[in-house]
């Protein structure tokens, strides 16, 4: 398998030698991915090169392309490789030691063939239909040769385009960031550094690749050699100049390239960014796609295809996990099957595992050191059904935990008596003794942000009071009311009395379901619902971003006017003059701008929210 | 644990001027104290190496990055000065350095054992900015297989989903106050501190299941007062005495106004100021063993009362007030 571009090993952490990796299949296992001829057989074939080679930090080679073997064998020579490669892998599937690998089982695992995509069938067909199509096209036809993939994090994306790549046999080219100069280092430079933005860089490569994608040794054989270029990395700007150097650079790109290029886009949730002057993805998207690219959006992964990855996972690792735990993960990774993979991985991890090969009881806790010092107060693993805190923010903790509040389960029996109680209560104020701890105990216990819990149990609450108490649901809206406002709370907080007022407000919500929940509905069962808040608040905040978006395209010049001007002035006005006016407006939203107004609006707006649909539960 | 009391003992001449929040630092994995199934899944990593990148979040003084250090001196041993790159909040950690600093210790070539690897500690992160957090991600997933990240923040989600979705999270709560004792207990015969159990008990309360809190607490007592009782702690520490604001609360609901209003008075001419006043008032109605009802309506006047101090309301009229709505929940609750 004579051709091997030549892989230079970053860190010789591996104890091994590269040069060693082409033995049999069996010696295979404990390499680093790289080594395994597997993996970089799979790259040569790909392209995707993962490895960078080492470089000066001047920034060259940008573009990077498996050094192209002579066109012809090429093909005869990725069908051995295919074969062998599908060798090695069943390979993988019989040997046993391999525990002791040292790969992060993400990359370890990373899907090599389509087959093994967790993605939708169909986005999968998708995509690959159009690289056929892109592949097969005609050299000089001019635009619609950007792709842009959107999604959220973890979802496959690229991943999908890599495997895509090998099944097709296209080499894929990525981009990867050269390492840059410090800025402190170009103010000394004596050496000879120069200082280049990343803006630069890419506004370079880009630049590059309109220039020389047509050199590429494709038209001197009959057979054109398959080229795929992935972007994934696009360089974070800031501010209004720099996102509109970015913009102008790729929708150069994207009308000019004559290569498929694959823009693979992250969508995060804009109010977990705490800076708002960074480039979100939703304007990038619209430019992308006004410049003409194709766009494919993925779908979070089923839970049920996250489960049947975990499984497969599992019985590769000979690792029995519980069935139950692998749900969970499934469930709380909210469909991204990276942080599932992590998740599975670091709960593989399991210390009962290796210190009681002989003693495989669940009831056999953690650390034999300290059972004697201190005191435990539950017994750790299976037993206690919920093994610990995963996931990326709905803990499987928290949902255990309002699942004890809502349930509200409490002792039958009331048979204290009211004389000896110090301070008899009213027959309405008295409540049972709890089956369960403390309240703040298993708030904090369930890791879960104040607002999520709030929120959680405002949405779900109602499901759990009996249908005739609605004086019930009175006290537990109210309290819940009042719980949020202690959230929202004042205007300058530290960190302390934030924090207290957070505890504060969990410990009210909590109790005031509890508390308020005197007739518990006959126990069936509910699912938890997430709230719907959420994507109220979502489609909120876009339409807004919407509005304010028209309202500086029809006009720069007033700057001041508010929000509440626009929507019911300034707007019924616009209609009415311009009925027909709906031509598709330019996507160029001034960023800056709209993103602190936008703050400005979010907290007395996103209350009225609640306050509507506080309105519409009691009712 | 005995183990690490033991290491930790040098001679008594230079006792005084470590820290012992420093001196005390557990390190190795299996001596973290709390949190067991963390530390457990920890100590195998530091066992069989090949860490996943993780995100360990957690309230402060949990042990995040005293497991994070020793989990990276266990796995790296020798090889810790060259193998590990620790960056915290004090640091430059802006867009550059990221790229920068981390990438070329990425490409760092380091000979390691094999299922080692080098090791990224980014303490504090969530002060990261997110387009920082942006140019990590890349970097954590091309060096993967030689450089692993381990970040520790206090709230997870304050880390951008992408770098999120490319760790495994490990979430450390609060110590117990068992657990804090244990270790309490450990030191105070290491440093041979003469204590009372109430004084313990008190810097217990002051930590509030923080062990930092807790262990800087001992030590300021012992260092001012020579023996740690619960007078000496609450003096070094500086808030309302709990028993005090604790005979408070007692006197609202026993129907004894004047007499809580005299001690609050009290208390407020102390000095302390509204904000200690109030957070010792919510730790002391939190524990305080009374009715549900009670509890849960004292807790929300707290928090209103609260609010109203962060905003700027810090009068004694507060206080009195809040009080004032203790009594009247209590006469609405009661039985006629």
């Amino acid at each position: 398998m004579g051709k091997r571009p030549p892989v230079v090993v970053l860190s010789s952490s591996s104890g091994e030698d590269d040069g060693g990796g082409r033995r049999g299949p069996s010696a295979r296992r404990s390499r680093t991915p790289a080594s395994a001829p597997a993996r970089s057989q799979f790259q040569a074939a790909s392209g995707s090169k993962k490895k960078p080679r080492r470089e000066s930090s001047a920034g060259r080679g940008r573009r990077r392309c498996s050094e192209p073997a002579a066109s012809d064998s090429l093909k005869a020579e990725f069908d051995m490789l295919s074969e062998d490669f599908s060798e090695c892998f069943d390979d993988l599937g019989m040997s046993g030691s391999i525990r002791k690998t040292k790969e992060l089982w993400v990359d370890k695992y990373t899907p090599r063939s389509l087959a093994e995509l967790a993605v939708h069938k169909k986005k999968v067909e998708d995509v690959k239909k159009w690289l056929e199509e892109m592949l097969m096209a005609p050299k000089q036809t001019v635009g619609g040769w950007t792709l842009v993939l959107t999604g959220q994090t973890g979802v496959g994306k690229s991943a999908t385009v890599k495997a895509i790549a090998a099944d097709l046999g296209a080499d894929l080219c990525e981009w990867t960031t050269p390492v840059p100069t410090l800025w402190a280092e170009h103010l000394h430079a004596n050496s000879g550094l120069r200082y280049i933005s990343k803006l630069e860089e890419f506004e370079n490569f880009v630049e590059k690749i309109r220039k020389y994608a047509m050199l590429c040794p494709t038209s001197t054989k009959s057979k054109r050699k398959l080229i795929i270029i992935l972007i994934d990395d696009i360089p974070v700007t800031s501010g209004n100049a720099a996102f509109a150097r970015l913009g102008k650079c790729l929708t150069g790109l994207i009308q000019s390239t004559q290569v498929p290029t694959v823009i693979s886009l992250t969508h995060y949730h804009k109010s977990e960014s705490n800076d708002t002057a960074m480039w979100n993805s939703e304007d990038l998207e619209s430019l992308l796609q006004g410049a003409g690219a194709h766009k494919i959006a993925f779908n979070p992964v089923t839970t049920n295809s996250i489960k049947k990855i975990l499984i497969r996972i599992c019985k590769e690792e000979i690792y029995d996990a519980p069935e139950e735990l692998l749900h969970q993960i499934a469930i709380s990774s909210g469909g991204d099957i990276r942080h599932a993979i992590m998740s599975l991985q670091y709960y593989c991890l399991d210390p009962r595992r290796h210190s009681s090969a002989l003693a495989t009881s669940a009831t056999r806790a953690g650390s034999k050191r300290r059972d004697s010092l201190v005191p435990r107060q539950e017994s750790y693993g299976l037993s206690s059904a919920l093994p610990s805190p995963c996931g990326r923010d709905e803990t499987l903790t928290l949902f255990h935990a309002l699942g004890k509040f809502l349930h509200n389960k409490r002792e039958t029996n009331c048979d204290f008596d009211i004389d000896l109680d110090p301070f008899p209560l009213k027959e309405k104020l008295r409540r049972n003794s709890l089956k369960m701890d403390v309240p703040e105990k298993i708030l904090s216990q369930a890791h879960g942000k104040v607002r999520t819990v709030t929120d959680f149990l405002h949405e779900n609450v109602l499901d759990f009071i009996d249908d005739e108490a609605v004086d019930d649901a009175w006290v537990v809206v109210s309290y819940l009311s009042e719980a949020d406002c202690l959230l929202t709370g004042s205007l300058f907080t530290s960190y302390n009395s934030e924090n207290m007022a957070q505890l504060i407000a969990a410990s009210v919500a909590a109790r005031g379901v509890l508390f308020g929940n005197a007739h518990v509905a006959p126990s069936r069962w509910h699912t938890i619902r997430s709230p719907k808040l959420w994507q109220t608040e979502q489609s909120f905040r876009s339409n807004k971003d919407q509005v304010l978006k028209e309202r500086f395209d029809c006009s720069s010049s007033c700057v001041s006017c508010n929000f509440s001007d626009i929507v019911t002035e300034f707007r019924p006005l616009e209609r009415w003059i311009g009925p027909r006016n709906d031509e598709p407006r330019s996507s160029l939203l001034p960023h800056g701008i709209g993103g602190s107004l936008l703050v400005d609006k979010l907290d007395a707006d996103g209350s009225l929210d609640e306050e509507d649909d506080d309105e519409i539960e009691e009712c | 644990m005995a183990a690490a009391s033991s290491a930790a003992a040098p001679a008594p001449a230079d006792t005084y001027d470590i820290p012992w929040v420093e001196k005390y630092r557990p390190t190795r994995v299996a001596d973290v104290v709390g949190n067991s199934d963390a530390v457990a899944r920890l100590e195998v990593i530091a066992r069989d190496g090949n860490m996943p990148n993780l995100i360990l979040s957690g309230p402060p003084g949990t042990g995040k990055t005293t497991s994070i250090l020793a989990l990276a001196h266990e796995l790296l041993g020798p090889s810790y000065r060259e193998a590990v790159l620790e960056l915290n909040a004090s640091d430059d950690r802006g867009l550059d350095v990221v790229r920068n600093k981390i990438k070329m210790f990425a490409q760092k070539k380091v000979t390691l054992q094999p299922g080692r690897h080098k090791i990224v500690i980014l303490d504090e992160a969530d002060s990261m900015t997110s387009g920082a957090q942006q140019a990590l991600r890349r970097t954590m997933e091309i060096y993967s297989n030689t450089t692993r990240f381990a970040l520790a923040c206090n709230t997870s989600s304050k880390i951008i989903e992408p770098i999120q979705s490319r760790c495994a999270i490990v979430r450390f709560s609060r110590l117990s106050d068992q657990e804090i004792l244990g270790r309490l207990m450990i030191v105070v015969a290491a440093e041979k501190v003469p204590y009372v159990p109430d004084g313990l008990e008190a810097i217990i309360f002051t930590a509030d299941g923080d062990m930092r809190q807790a262990l800087n607490n001992l030590q300021a007592t012992f260092s001012g007062f020579r023996f740690v009782n619960q007078e000496n702690v609450f003096k070094v520490c500086d808030q309302p005495h709990p028993l005090h604001v604790k005979n408070m609360v007692k006197n609202v609901l026993d129907g004894k106004f004047d007499e809580a209003c005299s001690a609050l008075k009290q208390l407020y001419d102390l000095g302390y100021s509204p904000t200690d006043i109030i957070t010792t008032l919510f730790r002391v109605v939190k524990n305080y063993d009374m009715a549900e009802y009670l509890k849960l309506e004292m807790l929300k006047e707290t928090g209103f009362a609260h609010m109203r101090i962060c905003d700027g309301v810090g009068s004694f009229l507060q206080l009195s007030g809040l009080l004032a709505k203790f009594a009247l929940v209590r006469e609405t609750a009661k039985a006629p």
